[in-house]
């Protein structure tokens, strides 16, 4: 039986928008379990990434309950969020978001040495991600404007990985690379979920969402239906053709 | 101009902090500039004015005398002279006395007039400007008007061996002798009081001669001939004189130093505003490249894009400048009541054109020039090269503190990290702190050489202070020399005698005389050289010395009572009660020249001594060998007040607006750099960073600068403040300062200034809280 890691009872979030107020998630019961790879899909609106970020910690749910393990982090405050963002979770952006004014060593560093004081070990362990990920020692130390989109968003998740979270959390990890870059952004991650690491990734993109080996749509705030895709075995078309179905069969 | 204003709209709605906090600098210094120009451009020529619409002499003499001879005499010396315009004999009362003023006393050679002869004097009228019911008593120069001497109020003033008790009838403003910093002090009394004091006969009868000039710059010449040769036919009158040069000058001094003050706060607070403002638009034009790019794209001209800011921070200016100037207005009437309680001539506060507009212009000029000179990099924006690149903030020539290497915790490191990208930043903050340093070292040298310990600065106004001085006939100083010595309350007794000599081809100077310059308190009165030691030296005045191009080691001859010999410049002194026309000389030096008929010896006396009763019994056992006795310590009290109430006042005025503008330019840096960095700090915050570890960052990273501007700041200021302080004070004839710098207040000071430039910026990143991760996905 798989361990649950992360867990919301009746999640909603409402935002105020012109007076009136907009419903984003509402009443989400869901479960996220150890060692998956969980994709989140829906179309633009549905409120994706604000469940991504309500899971994450980044936000505060506006009712319900989220709870990490045993413990609750839909009451914590902003900086025990932080803490706990920093201790138990990783995080891939669309927009990469690598701090400019750092080199990519050091934006790596600047994650790591807020949980570990162990600067060798760190370097060592981030020597061995971006081994893993392809960057090789001179990118390292260029600044994120001097390199690639693809190297960009492969040192944002060497820096993801560098705390060796319980959760990866990835938004859109591909929407903004090419075709190419965006599959080996792709291959990544499934390498490391293969080794163990839990994902849970936001995307529209049916060529991500195949990585994943749970699949949850969500359609205006409410989690429509879920597709249960098993392992990810590279080029399996039975697969595409559950995911497509599944999708159709949500109205995609 | 319409595509500008629009512009400048945007702009403006963009950063309504930054535009307040420069509008509050801009202000801050019009405040200053204007209330320095209206006290150097019109406060000061309101003594002109004055000494006009009175028809006040260039010279005023008061001469003991009753006779129709020495009436004759005056009046037929002015007459002969090419120099005399026009002049006023009229008769007075002459002696010195004193009253008590301020906590302390007054002790001047006073002039008592009648008051119809007072008012009516066809030169040196002196105008009545309080009147009463009171038809009896006495009418006090307005600098005196205080809570204990008012309308009604009993005035008891010394006046020989008597002690007159008047009632204040009112007050009256003369311009040559409204004061004790004009050599001669005028009191006015009603005819039946003035006759009462003349039949107590304690005061002389004297007349009192105010000669008009065609040319004013003769005064101080005009003064001596007149003093001379009044002094050659008549050796043994008592006289007191003063001029126009002389006067002028000693009744302004809080004028001058507060003129001086607020010229550099002015210009200080002016040159922080146009570095906040450089800096602001070289950052506008970095993060704002694809806009202005976008701009020039659609058809905008680097022209318009500079005309846009340079309306933008002129408008704001101008507007700054025109609230700054109003308050200035509004402050006026404090600075002038401040500044009445020395120059003792009233100033009616009127709307002033002139450095109205110069405020406006100087504010603009400089604001404009700024801004031109940080927008011209607009022009050189290609649309295209902007649009692509966008912004380009960071230099990748280097990383500064790689993690990897750094020893220093992960928050410092960070923190350093971005000190090393923003030199702008560091450069604004390393002017502020520099020129705050230096005010901060400025108003320790005042609290400790001014308001703590009055001593230095007395020594440097004053020149030679003791407990008490005592002027004694020559025929019983043998006598009076023998009863201090066997009095056990004295611990010191030794000549320190003024009288006037003239430098043969310069002008006339007050000598101080010693038996042995070794004796008195004050040793730092020499600066260069030493004191006279021998019958053939002088010590003169740096001032004068400067102005005359004279050297130690020079010879130069004296004249006094017909007499003249020649004197070796031992060294150059510096004493401030004659603007800097004074010389030093030892009692057989001033004998090659003539003899005294009275001496003033200074003593010092046992600490808790009753110096009021020491001079009453001095007074009884000599009687009236003793010409005058003064209360040295009381009478500099009564005097020196006033400076160091104006002291205390710029002291505090400095330290706030220190405080303020810290306050305003960190709270700009902040703002700019909360609004660069807001992605970064999301960021950060979305990995596990806490605010407060990036509100420790953000002040942090200003330390370096602050930290190393101020030591550099405070340890320069050190050493130059006393030479800074000279400059300020040339004009009373301070050539050198010798204030102590109080080394632990400034380290304490630099210290604190860190502290709260730490304190603020946490404070003002505050606003970090608001940052939050999710913002990343909006």
């Amino acid at each position: 039986m798989k361990k649950v890691l992360l867990k919301t009872d009746n999640l909603s979030k409402s935002f105020s928008s012109g007076g009136a107020m907009q419903h984003v998630l509402k009443n989400i019961d869901l479960k996220l379990y150890e060692g998956d790879f969980t994709v989140i899909m829906g179309a633009s609106g549905a409120g994706k990434s604000t469940l991504l970020y309500a899971l994450s910690g980044m936000d505060t749910p506006t009712l319900g309950r989220i709870t990490f393990g045993d413990t609750v982090i839909s009451d914590m405050s902003q900086d025990a969020l932080a803490v706990f963002r920093r201790s138990h979770c990783g995080f891939v952006f669309q927009q990469i978001y690598l701090i400019e004014g750092m080199s990519v060593m050091d934006n790596i560093l600047a994650a790591g040495l807020l949980v570990s004081r162990d600067k060798k070990a760190l370097c060592e362990n981030a020597r061995k991600l971006f081994d893993a990920v392809g960057i090789s020692p001179e990118t390292q130390g260029k600044f994120p404007s001097q390199i690639s989109g693809g190297e960009a968003q492969r040192a944002g998740i060497v820096r993801a990985l560098i705390n060796c979270p319980e959760i990866l959390f990835a938004d859109e990890p591909t929407g903004a690379l090419n075709s190419k870059t965006g599959l080996d952004v792709l291959d990544t991650l499934t390498g490391f979920n293969e080794q163990g690491q839990s994902v849970v990734m936001v995307t529209h993109d049916m060529r991500s969402a195949r990585r994943g080996n749970r699949v949850l749509y969500l359609k205006d705030g409410v989690i429509l239906g879920e597709c249960d895709l098993g392992k990810y075995v590279h080029g399996d078309m039975a697969r595409h053709e559950k995911l497509s179905g599944f999708l159709k069969e949500m109205g995609w | 101009m319409r595509k500008s204003l629009l512009l400048v709209r945007s702009n403006v709605r963009r950063a309504k902090g930054q535009t307040a906090a420069i509008i509050v600098l801009i202000f801050l210094s019009a405040v200053m500039l204007n209330l320095w120009l209206m006290l150097s451009m019109d406060y000061k020529q309101n003594f002109e004015r004055c000494h006009e619409r009175l028809n006040e002499g260039h010279v005023t003499l008061a001469v003991d005398g009753n006779g129709s001879e020495m009436k004759d005499f005056l009046k037929r010396t002015v007459q002969e002279d090419e120099r005399t315009e026009s002049f006023g004999i009229d008769s007075a009362m002459h002696m010195v006395g004193l009253f008590e003023f301020n906590g302390g006393e007054v002790n001047s050679e006073f002039i008592f007039l009648e008051k119809e002869t007072a008012v009516s004097r066809t030169a040196g009228r002196a105008e009545i400007v309080e009147d009463s019911k009171y038809t009896s008593g006495i009418y006090m120069p307005i600098l005196y008007k205080s809570e204990e001497i008012a309308v009604g109020k009993t005035i008891e003033v010394s006046i020989g061996s008597r002690k007159m008790p008047y009632t204040v009838c009112g007050f009256f403003n003369s311009v040559m002798a409204g004061s004790h910093n004009c050599t001669m002090c005028g009191l006015i009394l009603t005819e039946d009081k003035y006759e009462e004091l003349r039949e107590t006969g304690c005061a002389p009868e004297a007349f009192l001669c105010s000669v008009r000039l065609k040319d004013k710059s003769e005064s101080e010449d005009y003064e001596a001939m007149l003093k001379n040769t009044v002094s050659s036919s008549y050796p043994d009158v008592r006289m007191a004189s003063n001029s126009y040069a002389l006067v002028s000058s000693s009744r302004y001094i809080s004028q001058m130093i507060c003129s001086g003050i607020l010229s550099a706060m002015a210009f200080f607070i002016l040159l922080i505003a146009l570095v906040v403002i450089a800096s602001n638009i070289m950052n506008y034009i970095q993060e704002n490249m694809k806009n202005l790019g976008a701009l020039k794209a659609i058809g905008y001209t680097g022209h318009q894009l500079m005309s846009s800011l340079l309306l933008q921070f002129s408008g704001l200016s101008v507007l700054a400048a025109l609230a700054g100037t109003g308050v200035s207005y509004v402050c006026f009437p404090a600075l002038n009541e401040m500044m009445m309680a020395q120059t003792g001539i009233p100033y009616q506060v009127c709307f002033l054109p002139v450095p109205f507009l110069l405020t406006l212009a100087i504010l603009a000029g400089a604001v404009s020039f700024a801004v031109w000179a940080a927008s011209r990099r607009i022009k050189k924006v290609e649309p295209i090269t902007a649009l692509r690149q966008g912004v380009r903030t960071h230099n990748f020539k280097r990383n500064h503190i790689p993690l990897e290497h750094t020893r220093a915790p992960l928050d410092a490191a960070l923190a350093l990290k971005t000190t090393f990208s923003g030199i702008k930043h560091n450069v604004t903050v390393g002017i502020t702190m520099l020129v705050l340093s230096l005010v901060v070292v400025f108003s320790g040298l005042m609290v400790e050489n001014m308001i703590l310990d009055t001593m230095p600065f007395l020594n440097l106004i004053v020149g030679e202070t003791a407990d008490s001085c005592i002027n004694v006939n020559i025929s019983a100083e043998d006598a009076f020399l023998r009863k201090m010595k066997e009095d056990g309350r004295v611990e010191k007794t030794y000549l320190y005698h003024t009288t006037e000599v003239r430098h043969v081809g310069g002008i006339a100077l007050m000598a101080t005389l010693a038996d042995d310059f070794a004796q008195v308190n004050n040793q730092k009165v020499v600066f260069e050289g030493r004191f006279p030691k021998y019958d053939n030296e002088i010590a003169i005045a740096a001032k004068y010395a400067l102005e005359k191009n004279l050297k130690v080691g020079q010879e130069i001859t004296i004249t006094a009572g017909g007499k003249q010999a020649d004197y070796i410049i031992s060294g150059f002194i510096q004493i401030t009660n004659n603007l800097g026309k004074d010389c030093l000389l030892t009692r057989t030096g001033y004998e090659r020249l003539g003899d005294l008929t009275n001496k003033s010896y200074y003593l010092n006396l046992k600490d808790g001594t009753d110096i009021e009763a020491f001079h009453s019994e001095i007074k009884e056992w000599f009687g009236n060998d003793i010409n005058a006795v003064i209360n040295i310590e009381a009478t500099v009290e009564g005097g020196t007040s006033v400076y160091v109430m104006l002291m205390k006042a710029i002291v505090a005025a400095i330290l706030v607006l220190g405080l303020l503008i810290i306050a305003f330019v960190l709270y700009l840096l902040v703002r700019t750099m909360l609004g660069n960095k807001k992605r970064d700090y999301g960021i950060m915050k979305a990995l596990g960073y806490t605010t407060g570890q990036l509100i420790l960052q953000m002040a942090l990273s200003f330390m370096p600068a602050v930290i190393i501007s101020s030591i550099i700041g405070i340890t320069v200021s050190s050493f130059i403040i006393n030479p800074l302080t000279a400059v300020f004070l040339r004009n009373i004839g301070i050539v050198k300062c010798t204030f102590t710098v109080p080394v632990w207040f400034n380290i304490l000071a630099g210290a604190g200034l860190i502290a709260a430039a730490l304190v603020l910026s946490c404070l003002l990143s505050l606003k970090i809280r608001k940052v939050q991760p999710k913002e990343l996905m909006e």
